[in-house]
């Protein structure tokens, strides 16, 4: 035990050197490395965003391209002279992706590092459904704004779910996101498949997750609202890489189509691929925006072809408002934008308006996160790239747009676009 | 019925594959009485080899014809030699200073390779899943009912041929003798002449080589493969491998069948999500009742 | 080791209470010393994993019985929490207080322990680490499964707060702010250290270190294996519960990912770096690999971002373990800090080996 005296206390001092270290440096980047401060903040006011998405392991290929469209909004308003200088705008970065997916704890771990820093005035994130369940609570008790590019789990803003996750302050929400919610998204695709495509029996699989399994859920049922058949909804496993006893079980049943719920990084692409092999080749396969991945075509080969999957985003290629985002992103990342690349530059830009704002409103000085929340609560008529954007009272869009999108030639093509007034 | 025959076959072939890891770790084991951990990765490095080597041979389908034997042949041997020597450089350098140490060491050992594996792979290939050639022709065949790839013929006999291939190598050749001897008395089998140190070495290389084989089989059957793979794999071939009789090659083998069975006959009867928990449960309903195995002999606790 | 023998002798004087005392109050001490909320969030997370890590060494380092599936406990123990503690269950849920979860959910995981070690008592070293390693399997999944009673993917959320309540008095609520949470903490530390030095004394720490040594013999010489590997088994998956309970009320969330096989070789890595079996090296491998884990791979992965290389080295946080773990165990399998049974334990082939030259050296010696 002698020794172990010292090298407790060393330990310790360790510590302690780490907390400076946490301190000075807390945790931002910027993906680019530095960023061009308009003029500078004399002052050294820094206001900051937090990005918490998956950007690392089998999420990255939609993870990355979503921060990307966060840092591009981030960048322009530093060029463009944030708070008319007088405060330099930077973005924090951080993963929630733990060995390959996204992780709710990691996720959570990660807001709370935003909330510690003072400077760190709102966020944008997570990609993820279960992730949120795992922030909403944390944010809602500090009063830190978070919008979401894409959560589409319908119990982060409505029900009793809902409720339950704002436990500090049941009647302020922080939580709000500019895409719409898998009630709509679910349902939109049971409409298509009984009403669009005509089919009647139907094989639901989910992946088990929050977001597979609401959507698949809602599918579930909606499509039985509409008169078809459910023959059965079974869920895989985590990392599970044989699925024929299940897909000759699904076989047996005879659907017409076939849906999954959840992400290729899940499930979806394998499960495509060997449904062939067990002879539902022919047989179509849908899916929500969780298979609107590239890495979907990539797993499932030429059986991706003919699978129809919505975006709970409207096609940014497809909107003339978008054209200068697009551009914008080219150049910067030197590649093509993702599917939710223009809702995170949509939150963000809504992010750095209501921050600017309240700057102003404070005459200059740095501004509150409730200051802040506020703002942002009341948007209403957001001129952004993907349309205009407003917030219900729950935090979700007024203008709730969905793509209809079919694999065409190895490739994701919009068919159309859906607008639900649910 | 037809339902049932069907996931026979699904539950054989998958078993197949799990009877090609489990021959590897139960050569392994029955040698050193160590867990490796890290073969179940060493069979994901097989489909990668694979793969790329696929790729030299600028390999993107199916392949017919000539070529079609040529191109297998080179794969499958490339694969081999290279988990082979992988499997050799781990245990020189990784398991053959432990060899003497208490139990613990070695496990630990081994579970820090698989994780070192695994993440060099992450690093090689990336983190998604990604598609694999098809190589082989997969004709579908009738037989009465039910419906049976040439894949899954390949996997089920390939099985059984490596299993008696192996077996008849141990009980036949010199090297068998010495690696069955070593297995027995490691210190008497020294005293013989026997040179352990070469001959752990070898069963390592013939036992890796075997994941590298079960590894390009893998790649063709699923056509997909990811880096993440051999850990579930790994772990219900040794699962298999115990249910068998470690240490037993027939057992290996009729361990992976087995539990090919089982997850196809809960997938079918109760659900896919409670596959896992079935086979796990499995592994440890045998290791309480039977700890020797279905074709192991029940050992005295010597003193 | 030179140097450090002044200062051996000045902490010789020390009693060990009093050294614990010290490294007690500098703990308290630690957070204020440029305060920080990420960072006294961080250690309430360390600290937990610190209960984690001594529970896994009275399985693994006391006991000798290498348990590879420890997740499962602390599974156990959180969902308990979880249940127990929140609206999840019934119309208004179940809401007992915190501090008599600590009891209940140690209580519940020390069943667990005893129902999932039984199984083990007749096997041998390898194969109890593969029983333990399916239940580490099982557990999380049928806590997925059954997502009737456990939330299923979604856990159990909006977890109470531990509150402070004097009848009459005064009501502490614990809020956001990390810092009670991190003295909780603490004092769950101080206890199961406390707890831990007595066992190790005692009659059933002499009969763990007995059986780990050779079993045969302890059976021998009288030893209830049973109740010993029972009881090993039961001490370890209460700790869980313990750390369960404060790591659940503070991240307001219990979800299977978190307690998947990862988790088990985390815990276990701790060990293995710090010194299996004696409670200094168990903490501080503990806190080095948290702090590894959730301070310097993040920071690190800035700072590189920062100069404008693109490498995310949290990504890299297995193989880093794995290193570590091979690399212990080939080069100082007693960990860090050892404790001196342990050294001579791991080494006797080395000691044998030498032990054998030098007699063949006095032999040479006599005959010449």
């Amino acid at each position: 035990m002698r020794t172990s005296l010292s090298r407790a206390v060393g330990a310790l001092a360790l510590a302690a050197a780490l907390t400076a270290c946490t301190n000075s440096s807390s945790t931002t980047t910027t993906s680019s490395g530095t960023t061009a401060a308009g003029g500078g903040a004399p002052s050294g006011s820094t206001v900051k965003i937090g990005v918490d998405l998956p950007v690392s392991g089998a999420d990255a290929s939609i993870g990355i391209p979503t921060q990307n469209g966060a840092v591009l909004a981030i960048e322009e308003a530093n060029k463009a002279g944030f708070a008319g200088g007088k405060f330099k705008l930077e973005a924090s970065l951080l993963d929630d992706a733990v060995q390959g997916t996204h992780d709710p704890a990691a996720g959570a771990q990660n807001v709370q590092t935003f909330i510690a820093d003072s400077a760190v005035l709102a966020m944008i994130g997570p990609f993820n459904s279960n992730v949120a369940k795992a922030e909403i609570p944390l944010t809602n008790d500090a009063g830190l704004v978070q919008i979401s590019p894409s959560n589409t789990n319908d119990g982060l803003t409505v029900g009793d779910d809902a409720k339950k996750l704002r436990t500090a302050h049941p009647d302020t929400n922080t939580y709000f996101r500019v895409c719409t919610r898998d009630s709509r998204q679910g349902l939109a695709l049971a409409q298509v498949a009984v009403k669009r495509l005509g089919f009647k029996k139907v094989f639901v699989i989910d992946d088990n997750e929050t977001y597979g399994k609401g959507l698949a859920d809602v599918f579930d049922a909606s499509f039985q609202k509409l008169g078809g058949k459910v023959l059965g909804h079974e869920h895989v496993t985590k990392n599970q890489q044989d699925f024929k006893a299940l897909l000759t079980k699904v076989k047996s049943l005879n659907p017409d189509v076939v849906f999954f719920g959840g992400n290729t990084s899940t499930g979806a692409g394998l499960v495509r691929k060997q449904m062939a092999d067990a002879g539902l080749g022919a047989v179509t396969y849908m899916g929500g925006d969780g298979i609107s991945d590239d890495e979907f075509e990539t797993v499932a080969g030429d059986a991706a072809n003919g699978s129809y999957m919505t975006v709970a985003a409207p096609d940014a290629t497809k909107l003339p408002a978008a054209k200068t985002f697009l551009d914008a992103y080219k150049a910067r990342f030197k590649a093509p934008v993702g599917p939710y690349s223009a809702n995170a530059y949509t939150a963000a830009k809504i992010e750095i308006a209501a921050i600017e704002k309240a700057i102003q409103d404070a005459g200059g000085k740095m501004p509150t996160r409730a200051d802040v929340l506020k703002i942002i609560a009341a948007t209403n008529n957001f001129d952004a790239p993907i349309g205009k954007i407003g917030f219900d009272a729950n935090g979700d869009t007024t203008s709730p747009v969905l793509s209809l999108m079919k694999v065409v030639n190895g490739k994701r093509v919009t068919i159309d676009v859906i607008t639900l007034k649910t | 019925m037809d339902l049932f025959l069907q996931q026979v076959v699904n539950g054989l072939s998958l078993g197949g594959i799990y009877a090609l890891i489990a021959l590897g770790y139960t050569m392994v084991y029955g040698i050193i009485e160590l867990i490796n951990f890290a073969h179940g990765d060493v069979y994901t490095l097989g489909t990668f080899f694979s793969l790329a080597i696929l790729t030299l041979l600028g390999v993107t389908g199916v392949v017919t014809g000539p070529a079609l034997i040529l191109v297998v042949t080179v794969t499958i041997l490339g694969a081999m030699i290279l988990c082979g020597l992988t499997g050799v450089i781990i245990e020189r350098l990784a398991y053959r200073r432990l060899r003497n140490a208490p139990k613990l060491a070695p496990l630990i050992t081994a579970i820090g390779m698989s994780f070192i594996l695994e993440n060099l792979m992450q690093y090689w290939k990336g983190p998604s899943p990604m598609s694999f050639p098809k190589v082989i022709p997969n004709p579908t065949y009738a037989a009465g009912p039910i419906s049976i790839q040439a894949k899954q013929i390949i996997v089920i006999v390939l099985a059984v041929v490596l299993m008696f291939a192996l077996q008849a190598f141990v009980t036949r050749t010199r090297l068998g003798k010495a690696m069955r001897a070593t297995a027995q008395d490691k210190d008497a089998a020294q005293l013989m002449g026997i040179n352990i140190n070469t001959t752990i070495a070898l069963t390592f290389l013939i036992g890796s080589a075997l994941a590298g084989a079960a590894g390009f089989v893998s790649g063709v059957y699923y056509e997909s493969t990811w880096f993440f793979n051999g850990f579930a794999a790994g772990l219900k071939a040794f699962t298999a491998a115990v249910l068998g009789g470690i240490g037993n090659l027939a057992g290996a083998m009729l361990g992976g069948f087995l539990i090919g069975l089982i997850e196809a006959m809960t997938t079918q009867f109760i659900s896919d999500q409670w596959a896992n928990v079935v086979v796990f449960s499995v592994l440890v309903l045998v290791l309480i009742f039977r700890p020797s195995g279905l074709l192991g002999e029940s050992l005295p606790n010597k003193v | 080791m030179m140097r450090a023998a002044p200062l051996r002798s000045l902490t010789a004087k020390i009693p060990p209470l009093g050294k614990a005392a010290i490294v007690f109050a500098a703990a308290m001490a630690l957070p204020f010393v440029h305060y920080n909320g990420a960072f006294t969030n961080f250690l309430v997370t360390a600290g937990g994993f610190v209960l984690l890590a001594l529970g896994l060494n009275i399985v693994v380092g006391y006991a000798g019985l290498l348990d590879l599936g420890y997740a499962a406990f602390f599974a156990i123990g959180s969902y308990s929490f979880a249940m127990l503690a929140s609206p999840h269950f019934g119309a208004h849920g179940i809401h007992l207080p915190f501090w008599v979860l600590l009891f209940v959910a140690s209580g519940i995981a020390a069943v667990f322990g005893i129902l999932l070690g039984a199984p083990t008592l007749r096997l041998r070293g390898d194969y109890l680490a593969i029983v333990t390693l399916g239940f580490g399997e099982i557990v999380p999944q049928t806590f997925l499964n059954l997502s009737q009673w456990t939330g299923g993917p979604n856990g159990i959320g909006t977890l109470d707060k531990p509150v402070i309540a004097v009848a009459g008095l005064f009501a502490f609520k614990f809020g956001f702010d990390p810092l009670p949470f991190y003295f909780t903490v603490l004092g769950l530390i101080a206890f199961a250290v406390w707890l831990k030095s007595n066992l190790r004394e005692s009659r059933l720490g002499r009969a763990w270190m007995a059986i780990r040594e050779d079993e045969l013999a302890a059976a021998h010489m009288g030893i209830n294996t049973t109740t010993t590997k029972l009881a090993a088994f039961a001490m370890g998956a209460s700790f869980s519960g313990l750390a369960g309970c404060a790591l659940a009320a503070n991240l307001q969330l219990v979800s299977p990912d978190q307690f998947q096989f990862n988790v088990s070789i985390y815990v276990l890595a701790m060990l293995v770096l710090g010194g299996m079996g004696n409670i200094p090296g168990v903490i501080v491998g503990s806190l080095i690999l948290s702090a590894l884990d959730r301070l310097i791979l993040p920071q690190g992965t800035n700072f590189l971002h920062g100069i404008g290389l693109n490498v995310d080295l949290t990504s890299s946080r297995f193989l880093i373990y794995g290193v570590i773990l091979v690399a212990m165990m080939l080069f100082r399998p007693e960990g860090l800090i050892p404790s001196g049974q342990r050294k001579a334990e791991l080494h006797a082939a080395e000691i044998d080996k030498n032990a054998a030259a030098h007699e063949q050296e006095l032999y040479t010696e006599a005959v010449h």
